[in-house]
C-alpha cells in the first residue's frame, strides 16, 4: 500500500508532464498555423496601404509616433 | 422620554461616584433595569472593583499570559494554549518580519503587506477576527474558500498580459512547460516523505503543496481550495513569498547550470506580431484547453477572457477595471483571506515547515528544468535561446523574467533579455494552469 502511493506520485508526473507537454507543443504549432494564416490572407492594412498611397496626416502622425517610440527603445537599449 | 435620559444621566452619574459604589449599587441596579428589556438581558451591575478585575481580565496582556480555557479557533476547535498564548506572540512577530521583507526590501509589497496585515489581526485573542463572524473570516468565506479571488485575480492578470513575445517566437513556449517539472518533481518528493514516514501527507494534500512550484499564486489558491483546504494557509503563504523571493532563489541556480559563454548569449530580435494575431490567440487557447482539457478551463478561460478584453481593443473601460481597480481591490481582499490563515493554531504546525521546504524546492526544481531545457532546445537546429530564460518558465509573472533579464545584463550589460522572457513565463503561466487542470482531473 505504502508503495503504492510512491508509484501513484511517479504516474502524477508522467502523466502530468505528458500532459502540459503535449498541450504546449499542440499550441506551438496552432500558433504557427494561425500566423501563416493571418499573414498570407489577413496582412496587418497598414503594412498594406504603405506602398498603395502616399498616406494621410493621420498616417503621417502613425509613423512619427512609431519613429519616436522606436527612438525611445533604442535610447533605453543602448 | 425626558424620564429616560433623566435615569441615563443619574446612571452616568453613579458610575462616576466610585467611593460610595456599595451604598448606592442597589438602586442603580433598579433604574437601570427600568431603561430597556435589551439592555436587562445583556448587562448586570457589578461593583466597581469588579468591573476592574473584569476589564483587566479581557486585556489583550492577561488572554497572551493566562489564555481562555473556552476560547476556540477560528475553524471552532479547541486550541492548545501555546497556540493561544506564546505562539500568537511569534506569529505576530512573523508577520513584523514580513512587513520589513515588504517595505524595507520590496519583496512583492502589494501581496504581502495584506497577507502580514490580515496575519497580524488573526493573531489577536479574543476578538476573533479571523472566525467565522469577524471581517476576516466573512472576507475568506466571500471569495477564498469557493475559490472565486484567484479567479477574478486571473483575469486581470490575463488583461495585463501581453502574449505578443510568445508568439513571435512560440517555441519557447516548451520552457514554461519544463518548468513545470518543479511541480511533478514535488509531488514525488512529498509523496516519498509521506512513504518514509516523515509527515503524513496524503496525495490530495502533496498535489496541492504541489503546485507552489507552479510559481503562480493564484493557481496555488485554487488548487489547495479544491484539493484540501486545511494547508490553505501555509500553501498560499509559501506561495506568495517564494514568488517575491524569486530574485533571491532562482540566480545562483541560473548561474551554476550555465557556462558564461551561454549567459552572454544573445537572441535575435522578435519579429512583429498583428493585432489579428494577438486577438485569435486567447480563443484558440481556450478552445484547446475545452478539447484537450475541461477541468482547466475555469483558470485558463478567466485568463484569456482578460486578454481578449484588452486585444479586442473595442472595450478600453473594461480592460482599464480589470487591470487596475478589480485586480487591486480583489489582491486586497485575497491578502486579507490568505492573511486569515496566518492564526498561530493552523499555521504553527509540522507541517507548515515541510510545506516551506518542499516549496522551495519546488522553485529550486522547476528553475532547473527550464534552464536545461533551453541548453536541450540548444541541441538542436533553429535560433538558439539563452538559458538564463528557461528560468522564466515557471510563471510568477513578471517577476521570472525580470530576473532572467537582470542576470543577464550582468554579464552583458546590453543584452536585453527581458521580452524573450516573457515568452516562456506567459506559457508557464498557462502550463501551470494545465498541470492544476491535470491535478484535479486525477482525483475526480
Amino acid at each position: 500500500m505504502e508503495t503504492n502511493l510512491v508509484m501513484e506520485g511517479i504516474k502524477f508526473m508522467f502523466l502530468g508532464m505528458g500532459t502540459v507537454f503535449s498541450f504546449l507543443v499542440i499550441m506551438i504549432f496552432v500558433i504557427n498555423i494561425m500566423s501563416l494564416i493571418i499573414h498570407k490572407y489577413f496582412p496587418e492594412p497598414h503594412v498594406a496601404d504603405e506602398t498603395a498611397s502616399g498616406g494621410s496626416t493621420q498616417k503621417d502622425n502613425k509613423k512619427i509616433v512609431a519613429a519616436i517610440t522606436a527612438a525611445i527603445a533604442h535610447h533605453r537599449q543602448g | 422620554m425626558k424620564n429616560i435620559v433623566i435615569k441615563l444621566l443619574a446612571s452616568m452619574m453613579l458610575f462616576a461616584c466610585v467611593f460610595s459604589v456599595n451604598a448606592m449599587a442597589s438602586e442603580h441596579e433598579s433604574s437601570v433595569q427600568k431603561l430597556s428589556a435589551h439592555q436587562e438581558e445583556t448587562y448586570q451591575s457589578k461593583p466597581f472593583s469588579q468591573m476592574i478585575t473584569g476589564f483587566l481580565k479581557s486585556t489583550g496582556i492577561v488572554a497572551l499570559v493566562h489564555p481562555r480555557a473556552d476560547e476556540l479557533s477560528a475553524t471552532g476547535k479547541p486550541m492548545s494554549d501555546f497556540h493561544k498564548g506564546l505562539g500568537r506572540v511569534i506569529m505576530i512577530l512573523v508577520t513584523f518580519l514580513l512587513f520589513w521583507l515588504a517595505i524595507a526590501k520590496g519583496f512583492e509589497p502589494l501581496l504581502l503587506l495584506p497577507i502580514a496585515f490580515g496575519g497580524l489581526l488573526a493573531n489577536i485573542p479574543i476578538a476573533d477576527i479571523a472566525g467565522p463572524h469577524g471581517f476576516l473570516g466573512v472576507i475568506y468565506q466571500a471569495g477564498l474558500s469557493n475559490e472565486l479571488f484567484p479567479i477574478i485575480i486571473f483575469m486581470g492578470v490575463g488583461a495585463m498580459t501581453d502574449f505578443g513575445p510568445l508568439l513571435s517566437n512560440p517555441k519557447t513556449a516548451l520552457l514554461g512547460g519544463a518548468a513545470q517539472f518543479g511541480i511533478f518533481g514535488t509531488l514525488v518528493g512529498a509523496v516519498v516523505l509521506a512513504h518514509y514516514g516523515f509527515v503524513d501527507f496524503t496525495l490530495k494534500q502533496a498535489s496541492a503543496i504541489s503546485i507552489i512550484g507552479g510559481a503562480d499564486g493564484p493557481t496555488s489558491i485554487f488548487i489547495a481550495t479544491k484539493l484540501s483546504p486545511e494547508l490553505l494557509g501555509a500553501i498560499a503563504v509559501a506561495s506568495y513569498s517564494y514568488m517575491a523571493m524569486v530574485p533571491i532563489i532562482q540566480p545562483p541556480i541560473m548561474r551554476a547550470l550555465t557556462t558564461d559563454k551561454e549567459r552572454k548569449m544573445r537572441m535575435s530580435t522578435l519579429r512583429h506580431v498583428s493585432r489579428l494575431e494577438k486577438l485569435v490567440f486567447p480563443v484558440l487557447v481556450l478552445m484547446l484547453a475545452i478539447l484537450v482539457l475541461p477541468e482547466s478551463t475555469p483558470l485558463i478561460g478567466a485568463f484569456m477572457f482578460g486578454n481578449f478584453l484588452k486585444e479586442s481593443g473595442v472595450v478600453e473601460r473594461l480592460n482599464d477595471t480589470l487591470q487596475n481597480s478589480l485586480i487591486n481591490i480583489t489582491t486586497i481582499f485575497l491578502g486579507l483571506g490568505v492573511g486569515s490563515k496566518l492564526a498561530a493554531d493552523q499555521f504553527l504546525v509540522p507541517e507548515t515547515l515541510f510545506i516551506m521546504i518542499l516549496g522551495v524546492i519546488a522553485f529550486a526544481v522547476g528553475t532547473a528544468a527550464g534552464v536545461l531545457m533551453a541548453k536541450f532546445m540548444n541541441l538542436f537546429p533553429g535560433h538558439k535561446i539563452n538559458p538564463l530564460i528557461g528560468s522564466a518558465g515557471v510563471s510568477a509573472v513578471p517577476m521570472a523574467a525580470r530576473v532572467s533579464n537582470k542576470v543577464g545584463m550582468e554579464y552583458d550589460r546590453t543584452n536585453m533579455l527581458l521580452m524573450h522572457a516573457m515568452g516562456p513565463n506567459v506559457a508557464g503561466v498557462i502550463g501551470s494552469a494545465v498541470a492544476a487542470g491535470v491535478l484535479i482531473s486525477l482525483f475526480q
